[in-house]
């Protein structure tokens, strides 16, 4: 029963630290918080442009199943945080004013 | 009986463990990455990554922020790796702004690549001593005159503050007078299988441009795409796959006198067929 339990640490520590399943190819909606806000900054720089909202919609759906709205006010929370440019700020929020029309944010989250 | 069984019996229990530990470890609770970095994306996201920093690019035109989101990617060429991807996305049909768009980075990306190797005071590259920003962004300072910084507002903040007055302009194609045609041949080389369309520009100082807009139609159709998208066979560059018996018109976006009745032709006393490349060179006076 002790050996049992020394190989079953042992290969806990082989899996979980010397050897651990690697991901290489993730998806956009497991990038740190940080990147995903530089990636909403970046489509609603896009968005500035292209004025095409379906594309700005498909494009945060990458990041995650979450309300598109919801999505981009949790980018402007942490770019509010991090003291992003205002500039910056503001053009997350235009692109926030767009998407309210067609994902509304929940009540408790409004402004 | 016990003192027959020896000491086998641990080492089968450690065995036994060990491998209960590894399932356990890879397949029921493995390590969940949450925080990943844009480097761990797939091939895929990466290129609708790259897509979205060229679309960003197109409003805020700011190249050092262009290419601090391409660093984060991690590849081993960024202006070939967007180049690449603009010839992709021509070739593959998708939206003519999204390859606009990358073709356009990647001439900056080109231009401030060119630029730098000519310029005696080398752009020096800090790289942030944070141990948390081991994948973020580097800073990038150039020297007087021309001084542009980047700066990470916060620790973990990936935006930038670029004055407005440094931000770089959109590249431009080479100005001036419109290009005249000033060869077009049917080339046959063994090295290209498919019926191609090869146009090099030339400028007005004898060196290749790139950055030319090109427009080809045929009936029902319309493509357009630019030279040096393909550096390894020259700036000035460009090419474009036909399709046999199609009638294609070329002619530059900035003007100048269209080419008219390019089809794919087989070369003339192929045995085996082959495709042969029309090679139109365009110089500027």
């Amino acid at each position: 029963m002790i050996t049992l339990g020394i190989g079953a640490t042992l290969g806990l520590l082989y899996g979980w630290v010397i050897d651990p399943i690697k991901y290489v190819d993730t998806t956009p909606d497991t990038l740190r918080i940080d990147y995903k806000s530089d990636y909403v900054l970046m489509v609603a720089e896009a968005y500035q442009t292209e004025r095409d909202l379906p594309l700005a919609v498909e494009r945060l759906t990458l990041l995650g199943a979450a309300n598109p709205t919801e999505i981009v006010h949790r980018a402007i929370l942490f770019a509010e945080e991090q003291s992003f440019a205002d500039s910056d700020i503001t053009l997350m929020r235009n692109l926030e004013e767009s998407l309210q029309v067609w994902y509304p944010l929940a009540e408790d989250n409004a402004p | 009986m016990n003192e027959n069984r020896g000491p086998w019996y641990l080492i089968t229990g450690l065995v036994l463990g060990a491998i209960a530990g590894l399932l356990f470890a890879w397949l029921v609770q493995p390590v969940q990455y949450t925080n990943t970095a844009p480097s761990t994306l797939s091939s895929e996201f990466k290129a609708k990554y790259r897509s979205l920093i060229a679309a960003a690019y197109m409003t805020n035109n700011d190249l050092v922020r262009a290419k601090a989101r391409l660093a984060l990617l991690k590849d081993p060429d960024i202006y070939r790796s967007v180049a690449e991807q603009a010839q992709l996305s021509m070739a593959q049909g998708n939206s003519s702004q999204e390859a606009r768009a990358l073709g356009i980075l990647a001439m900056a990306l080109n231009q401030s690549l060119n630029e730098a190797s000519h310029s005696a005071q080398p752009t020096k590259i800090i790289i942030p001593s944070n141990p948390t920003l081991e994948s973020s962004l580097p800073i990038v300072s150039t020297p007087a005159p021309a001084e542009t910084t980047f700066s990470l507002s916060t620790p973990q903040s990936l935006t930038s503050t670029v004055s407005a007055d440094t931000n770089t302009p959109l590249p431009t194609a080479t100005t001036g007078t419109p290009f005249a045609l000033k060869s077009r041949k049917l080339v046959c080389d063994e090295d290209f299988g498919a019926p191609l369309i090869q146009i090099i520009a030339i400028d007005s100082a004898g060196q290749p441009a790139p950055g030319i807009e090109i427009i080809i139609t045929w009936e029902g159709g319309e493509n357009h795409f630019f030279t040096g998208l393909k550096p390894e066979l020259g700036l000035g560059y460009a090419d474009y796959t036909m399709t046999p018996d199609v009638a294609y018109t070329l002619k530059l976006a900035q003007g100048g006198q269209p080419v008219s009745d390019l089809s794919a032709m087989y070369c003339e006393g192929s045995n085996n067929q082959q495709w042969g490349v029309w090679r139109l060179e365009f110089v500027q006076p």
